[in-house]
Order: structure tokens, then sequence, then C-alpha cells
């Protein structure tokens, strides 16, 4: 990328491997101690950790405040993540600043629980995550070291919906997800259609592949739009979430990736730090993508990474799969040339205030959660958000919470009109819980409208 | 009576130890060309007028397979690997001679691809005329499974005559190919040199009617039967910081959090000991570039020391790291701290007047006092030892951790305790434990603590097993062990059972069975093996280990 930090002294690829061997969902559940297992002895047999290309870091524990950055958690971050989530999102911030001090070049938290599914409210675990590492990153990326422009790119099979969640109205955040298209797998959703907010179209790109792409299909997806849109977006990091779940053997998801694809994926995007996410052919996949992916990151030849099945051109991309995902591309490319375009059009025709209504799905905590959000739409700031939301497991309601969001950049108005929001809902029985996301001070404050508890970070 | 000699790397110190007291002691200079023979003219001073009858116990150092190392006089041996997919093996920087098979086995040893014996058989004729006596045949998880390195070994055996044969899974049982393959060539390269040692030895105990059993002490501060070591001579590397270790576990029995200090005249040697166990490096010692499976105390050696040269830079004062000779106090060319701290009464050693004037002429360039000047080498030089320290306290926290209880709950230690061993520069100790808020402990007989630490240092030893139960299997790659392993669902008190049945065979074979009792479990793992939603196996690891410790009959722990 032209904007890339070429700062770092060593040229190092930092590593963190935290396969939380004593941590799992439920005892057979796909995300349980054993996922990591044959990768752990597959890196440790290959020596990767020695290589002097290679650094291996510890991981600390994320604080409440890293995670109240980017979460409302209800009732609270505490009630919301184990130790484990708080390790697996510390992995995140602890290679954000290796890379930001110059230690490293680049860095892959290969850590589990993953993120990428978990929203901007958290009532429980959805599609196997709590809070999103990679949400969390770029959040303490921006407060902490002041970057404005980053690029996520998603690349596990199944779409980003919690991190295209996330940054919905950011315009400074752009979110690609390529994935099997969400008509044939969870969550359902991820289509060209959805794009972002009023303010931030465009900056949401969704690539629904068909279900058995092949690595000769990602690979064109990477070459003919996501590098070049990358170039054109110019972001200070670009940053993947390195799902595994696209490989040919995944028992989830029914697409057709090589381990050698994924690692000539991530040789070619050049990711400042991946994180991993989803992936669940324990066996025959992760072993060889986690090292083809490590050595690609490390500028070391991944050649020789190969699953004991796989020969070359096992799987032949048909015609009609090339002209579906060409197609696709073409739709999208429409989007991103007009996306200013689209935004002023979007601008012009909702007036002050941006609304809608979702409705979210939990599926491991059987949670449905309504939600109605709210942007102003300031010509001064990104304008400040409201969600109010309502989650209801079984026939009983389970929690409700007001949200107010404000922005880094919120300007005067803004801020007033959202700390108003905050103390009124403060007074509003309908509500369980309120809370403020200040982003511009850094603060953040939940409040508990039986108790009249307010806690502040 | 027992017997401790630590070859160094400038002297050679040898004790007789009874009953927790030193007996006698001496020293002989160490002659690098001639080990054999200082040891033994070390042994003679120490028994001289002894009856050999009364020696109960022979323990001995060696840096001979340490300086072949470093030398570069180790035999030539062909790296014969069988890597399978992964990592290019040109990535691991094995250095030359190494020679490619084809075949596979995966993490859990299953076969993935065959071992093509043809291929063996035209790679074994290549090595046979190339004139190769010595290979290496080391597998990716050969640990997990060693048919093709047995199979390969075999075919190399039979097609080049006379050729010695290390197969890798018979080195170590332990994750991490590279460092296997480094330690077997290292094993094979030094095996002919060690045994010849080793019988020199034996035959020069005979001569003086020592009949008691002879030990070698390894850089795990553990000892091994001579005749047993001859397996494993890599294991001897490092001795040396072990020795001294040993001796402060001997010395100062104690479950307090130390810091061992051994200043020489060019290095300082630090090593820790956290609630009394001396901490290992956490996954082998570094032998000059090579990484490899032995275990060894964590040492770091800092390049500073009693006769480091002192050079003026600009306004600053500058320790080290080179030597060019002894103290000016001493004769030598350049003031050192040594002459640092004559000048400030902290030691008596060597010339006054000489280390007066090596502190004026470098005063006088810096407008102070000579006193002044050598309090600053002193500083410059516990600086240097303290935030050495510190940086080995924060290596270790900074470990990685691969489960939450271990991230959570990993304490953060202090030094209670610096420990002065070695002879050289003891008023440091003080100052460095003064820095750190610590206890300065110069333990009773320090100067011949690396001997008393050779003398009293019981066995160590390791065995791994694991256990596949979906695939009904047990392995004990050190052993060469496997079997089977039917019970579905064995658990980890039953996997550590088996484990200590097996710790207990392998001890009686390595002659120290005494000891199999001693052993702990360090490491073990289970898992659940679920595929579906069903379980269908267990994956266990037991890691055994006779620790390093002080035999009872040092009298003093
Ligand atoms: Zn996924
Ligand atoms: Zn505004």
């Amino acid at each position: 990328m032209a904007a890339k930090d070429t700062s770092n002294k060593t040229g190092k690829t930092g590593l963190i491997f935290f396969p939380a061997f004593d941590w799992a969902i439920s005892p057979t559940h796909p995300e349980r101690e054993e996922r990591l297992l044959y990768t752990r002895d597959q890196i440790f047999e290959e020596g990767l950790m020695d290589l002097p290309e290679i650094e291996e870091y510890k991981p600390r524990l994320a604080t409440p405040k890293d995670i109240s950055r980017v979460h409302f958690c209800v009732p609270n971050v505490e009630a919301q993540v184990t130790e484990a989530h708080l390790i697996a999102a510390g992995s995140v911030l602890t290679l954000a600043d290796a890379k930001e001090e110059g230690a490293i070049r680049n860095g892959f938290a290969l850590v589990r629980p993953p993120g990428h599914h978990s929203m901007m409210v958290v009532h429980g675990n959805r599609g196997f995550c709590n809070i999103n590492n990679m949400a969390i990153m770029v959040e303490y990326f921006r407060t902490r070291y002041g970057h404005k422009k980053i690029a996520i790119v998603d690349t596990d099979v199944h779409h980003g919906d919690g991190t295209q969640d996330i940054f919905w109205h950011d315009p400074d955040v752009l979110f690609i997800s390529f994935h099997q298209d969400g008509r044939t797998l969870y969550p359902g959703s991820g289509f060209p259609n959805e794009m972002g907010g009023p303010q931030a179209l465009g900056r949401t790109l969704n690539i629904p592949l068909p279900p058995g792409t092949t690595d000769e299909g990602i690979h064109y997806v990477l070459d003919n739009f996501i590098l070049p849109v990358l170039k054109d977006f110019k972001p200070d990091l670009v940053l993947n979430s390195a799902g595994q779940d696209n490989h040919y053997t995944d028992p989830l998801a029914n697409m057709r990736f090589s381990a050698n694809g994924y690692a000539r994926l991530n040789e070619k995007l050049a990711p400042d730090l991946c994180v991993l996410e989803g992936g669940y052919a324990i066996e025959t996949a992760l072993p060889y993508v986690n090292t083809g992916i490590i050595q690609a990151m490390a500028g070391l030849d991944y050649s020789h990474v190969r699953e004991p099945d796989y020969v070359p051109g096992k799987f032949v991309q048909s015609a009609e799969m090339k002209r579906d995902i060409e197609a696709t591309i073409g739709q999208l490319q429409e989007i991103w040339d007009n996306r200013d375009r689209l935004v002023e059009d979007a601008l012009a025709e909702h007036g002050q205030f941006y609304r809608r209504r979702k409705r979210i799905f939990y599926d491991t905590d059987m949670i449905n959660e309504g939600q109605e959000e709210t942007v102003r739409l300031c010509d001064r700031c990104h304008g400040y958000m409201t969600i109010a939301s309502q989650a209801q497991k079984g026939y009983g309601i389970l929690n409700s919470a007001f949200c107010v969001s404000l922005p880094r950049n919120a300007c005067t108005s803004c801020r007033e009109d959202a700390r108003e929001e905050f103390e009124e809902h403060k007074e509003d029985s309908k509500f369980n819980y309120v809370y403020l996301q200040d982003k511009q001070k850094d603060t953040y404050h939940s409040y508990e409208t039986r108790t009249r508890n307010q806690r502040d970070y | 009576m027992l017997i401790g000699i630590d070859v160094g790397g400038t002297t050679t110190d040898a004790v007789l130890v009874e009953g927790g007291r030193v007996f006698r002691s001496a020293y002989v200079p160490t002659d690098h060309d001639n080990l054999l023979g200082c040891l033994l003219s070390a042994l003679d001073k120490l028994t001289e007028g002894v009856s050999p009858y009364k020696i109960e116990r022979v323990v001995l150092s060696t840096t001979l397979i340490t300086n072949m190392i470093a030398e570069g006089k180790t035999d030539p041996v062909a790296l014969v690997l069988i890597p399978g997919p992964g990592a290019n093996p040109k990535d691991y920087h094995l250095g030359q001679d190494v020679f490619i098979l084809d075949g596979a086995i995966d993490y859990r040893g299953r076969e993935i691809q065959k071992l093509n014996e043809s291929q063996v058989k035209s790679t074994a004729l290549e090595l046979g005329n190339i004139g190769f006596k010595k290979i290496a045949v080391v597998g990716k998880f050969g640990q997990r499974n060693h048919v093709h390195e047995l199979k390969a070994g075999e075919i190399v055996a039979s097609v080049v005559p006379g050729v010695q044969v290390e197969l890798g899974h018979r080195v170590s049982g332990q994750l991490n190919f590279p460092r296997r393959a480094a330690t077997t060539r290292l094993t094979v390269a030094t095996k002919d040199r060690y045994r010849e040692f080793a019988d020199q030895i034996n035959a020069a105990l005979k001569n003086r009617k020592i009949s008691a059993p002879v030990f070698i002490l390894k850089a795990d501060g553990g000892t091994l039967p001579l005749d047993k070591s001859v397996n494993m001579p890599v294991e001897t590397i490092f001795s040396g910081p072990a020795a001294s270790i040993m001796g402060v576990m001997a010395l100062m029995p104690t479950t307090q959090t130390s810091v061992v200090v051994d200043i020489g005249g060019t290095t300082t040697d630090l090593a820790l000991i956290l609630s009394g166990k001396p901490l290992l490096s956490s996954k082998g010692a570094r032998v000059n570039s090579l990484l490899t499976h032995v275990r060894a105390f964590a040492v770091k050696s800092v390049a500073i020391g009693g006769d480091s040269a002192v050079s003026v830079n600009g306004d600053c004062i500058a320790v080290g790291p080179h030597r060019e000779g002894p103290a000016l106090c001493m004769g030598g060319p350049c003031p050192t701290p040594t002459d640092a701290l004559r000048v400030l009464g902290m030691s008596d050693i060597g010339d006054a007047a000489a280390a007066e004037k090596a502190m004026a002429d470098i005063a006088k360039r810096l407008c102070c006092t000579p006193k002044e000047v050598a309090q600053k080498v002193i500083d410059a030089v516990v600086d240097k030892i303290v935030s050495h320290v510190n940086e080995m306290f924060r290596e270790w926290e900074q470990e990685p951790a691969y489960r939450v209880w271990e991230i959570v709950k990993k304490e953060k230690l202090l030094a209670q305790n610096v420990v002065g061993v070695g002879g050289a520069a003891q008023p440091l100790v003080p100052l460095v434990a003064q820095m750190l808020g610590a206890k300065a402990v110069i333990p009773e007989y320090a100067p011949v603590a690396n001997a008393i630490g050779a003398a009293v240092a019981r066995p160590t030893l390791t065995l791994n097993l694991r256990i596949d139960t979906e695939r009904g299997e047990y392995i004990v790659a050190e052993e060469g062990l496997t079997g089977r392993a039917d019970r579905k669902n064995m658990n980890l008190e039953q996997a550590e059972q088996m484990a200590r049945k097996l710790m207990n065979e392998r001890a009686n074979k390595m002659g120290i069975g005494e000891y199999a009792n001693e052993a702990e479990v360090t490491y073990s793992e289970i898992f659940n093996m679920v595929r579906g939603w069903s379980t269908v196996g267990r994956l266990l690891d037991v890691r055994m280990e006779i620790p390093a410790g002080i035999i009872p009959a040092w009298g003093r722990c």
C-alpha cells in the first residue's frame, strides 16, 4: 500500500499464539479447547517461533475501557466477557503496540475466541463471538496512535456482520468482506446493497461468492477489486480478519480455498496485522493454513505447505462460477466508483436524522434483539448516534438499553445533544441501562436505572 | 567421600566433600588441549594420601564438547531430513550437507506420504561415495511416529559400510524439528571423541584403584553415569554455569528467589533461582548459532568482569566489553574494575600504587579525583549487571503461555538474594544486591561452589509420554518405545501413572533407579477429540522429569 508505514526497525513478524487450551463454549462446540491443538503441534514442530524473521509475544489482558471504546456490553463488560476474551483482545493490542513502536513489520494474532460477529451492542454470544477483537484494535489504533483511515479486509467464509455493524456509519474505516453467499450460510447477510450508512456509503463493501469458489475465484476478487480499492482508499493500516473457513475441508461451509491460496492472499494483501477469526477444520486445514499465513507474512517460502490430499488443479472453477463472480465484482466496482455521489444523494434525501430498525439474533445464546438506531447527519462532524435496544430470551425480556455514541470528531452541538440524550434517558424507566460512549474524550459511562448506579471508565 | 571436579574456562576446581563440609580443595590451570591431563592432575592433587576405597562418588564436568563445537572440530555429518509439508528446510539454516527425503508423518503420527525406499538407497549410496561416516536421520514428527526414521536408518546402515547412524526421535521427544535436527547432528558428530574421553577417564580411575561410580555433569545441573552419557554427549555442554548454580543450591538451600552472580575476568554469568528452583531456558540451549533441545539452565553471560578494559569516551567512562590483559595493579596494560576496587579500598588484590595511577590518568582527563573515577567505573559495572538481571526477570515474565490461567495467574517475582560465587570481584555483590533491593550473600566456600555443585548434584532424567486413544497408541520417543493404548476414556491420572511406571524402567536402564521416586510431572495435557458432536478419543501428553537436586549424602539440605 502506498501509505504503508515503513519505519519499523526489525522487519520482523510479530506472532501471538493464544490457543486458550482451557476454554470452550461447551465441550463439543466447534469453539473448544482442541481447536488450535494441531496448529500448535505444526507451528511448534516447524520451529517457526525460533526463526529470526519471527518474534513471539505474550498477550496482555484488555481492559474494560478498551472494550467500551467499541461495545455497549449489557449489562456490563464483566458480564459479557471471560478472561479468555480479555486475553484474545489483549493480544491484538499487544501487537498494535509492537507495530507502532517499530518492533515489528507486521503481526498475526493467532488467538481464540474470535470476534467478527460481535456487533456494537452486546447482549450475548453470536456466531461464537462475544467481543470484536478486530474492532477493539481499530479503535485502539485511532485513540492511542491517532490513525485516521483504516481498512479491514474480512477473509472469513462468513460475513463479518459484527464488524460491519460497528463501522457502518464511519467513512474513515473501509470494511471489505468476501464470504460465501448469505443465502447459503450463516449469518445470512453480506450482500452488495449493504454498503454503509448515509455518510459512509461505499465504505462497506460486501462480496458474496458462490459456494464452491476456488483459489482462482478468490484471487480474481483480490487482484481485480480488493487490491485496487485499497490503493484508492490509501489507508494508514490494512488489517485482515483472517478466518480460515473458506478452506475446502471446513465442516461449517462449502468453499474450496487451499492453504496455498490463503498464504498467497496474505502475501498480496500484505496486511499490517492479521487476527484469526473462524476456521473449524482443525486437523485438515488449520495446521497448514496457519503455517502458510505465518510464512507469507514473514516473507518465508510457503510453497512447501500443502494439505496431505491436495494436488495443484484439484479444483477447477466452472465457467458459470466465473461469470457469477465477475458480475458481482462489476456491481461492486460501480458502488466504489460512485461512492461520493452516493453519499451526496443520501444526505440530500435524508433530513437531519437517519433512522433504521434492526433485528439481531444471537444464535449461540438464543437471544432476539430489536434495535432502533438514530444518527444525526451533522455537517460539522460524523454525528452522534443513539441505539435503543431490547433483548428477549424465550418469552421474557432480557434487558433493555439506551446507548449514546459520540464520534472522535464530535462538534460542540453534537456533544451537547448527546450528553442531553444520556441524562434524559437515565430517568427513562423503559431502559434498564443507559450508556454514553465518548470517543472524543475517551471516557465511557454506564448507568443502571434501577439502582441509579453510574460507572465510568 | 564425594569428589567434584569442574573444568572451567581458566581453572579446573576440585573438592573432596564429606558430611556437608569441604574436606580438601585443589585447583589447576585448565589446559584445553589436554582436558584429561588437567582433570587427572586435579584429581591427584585432591586425593593425595586419601585411600581410594573411601571415595564413594566422582562427578566430573567437561568442556570437551563445548570446545569441539566452538572450534568447529566436530566430525563431519550428513543430515538427512524427512521434512514433509511445511517450511522449506532451507529456512532452518541447518548448514551444509543437508539431504532431503520424500515421505511425511503428520502431527498425529499418521503416515501421510510413504517413504521412498529407492530414493533412500540412492541417497545413501551418494553419502557413501562422498565419504560420510556419520549420518543423522531426522523426520518431522518423527517423535510421534518413528517408522520412517527407523526404516531410512536401516537402509543407510546397510548401504554404507561402517556408518554410524543417529535417529532424531531418540534425541528428543519434544516438538521442534529444526532443534531436533541440530541436536541429533551434534550428537553423532561428538560421540566418538566423547567415548574416547570417557574410556580414558575410566582407565585412569581404574589405574588409581578408584572404583566409585563416576558421573558426568550436564547443562541442566543433573548428573548421569559416565558410561550412559556416551549416548548423549551434547548434554555435557555448559556444565560450568550449571556447576555453580548447583553449588548455590547445595550451600544455601532455600525456597526463596535468588540471582546467582559469577563475576569472572571478562564475563559475568547470571542465573536465576525462582522460589528455590533454578530457571531452565525455555526451549533448550543455544550452542553458538545452533538452537538445540538440550535442557540447560537459563544463564546469561554478560561481557563485563574484573579485567574489562576501562576507556574514556568524551566525558563518559566505558567499561568493557573487551579485555586487554590483567588489571594494571596486576601488571597489566590498561585500567580495569579490579584497579577501581583497589583504589576504593574494596579489595586488597594487586599493587595499590599502580591502581591509583590507573585511575589518576583518567581523572586528569575528566577533571576529577581518582576516587571519583573509581566510583564511576564500579557504578558502570554494577549498572550493567543490574540491568541484565532485570532483563532476565522481564524475559521470564514475558515467556509466552497458552492457557488462560497461566496468563492470569503468573506472579511477579523479585530477587530476594544476590548470591556471589566464583573467585573474582566479590566486593561487587553487595552493590548489585543493594540496587536490586535484595540481600547479598557470599556463601561459605564460594570460590569452589562450582566443584561442590558437581560433587553433590543428583541425576536428572526426562521422559515424554504421548497417548492417542483414538489411534489406540502410546509412544515414548526417547526410548523408541511404542505400544497399544486401548482405553478410549483414559484420564490424566492414569496417564501419569503410566508415565511413572515407564520412568522407573527408564531410570533403571540409566543406572539411576534409586532416584526414580524423585520424578515429577512437569507438564501434562489432555484433549478430548470431538468429531461431529461426539468424543472419539483423547490425546494425552505427560512429561516427567527427575529435576535438578542435591544428593542426600551431602547431608546439608
Ligand atoms: Zn467464519
Ligand atoms: Zn456534529
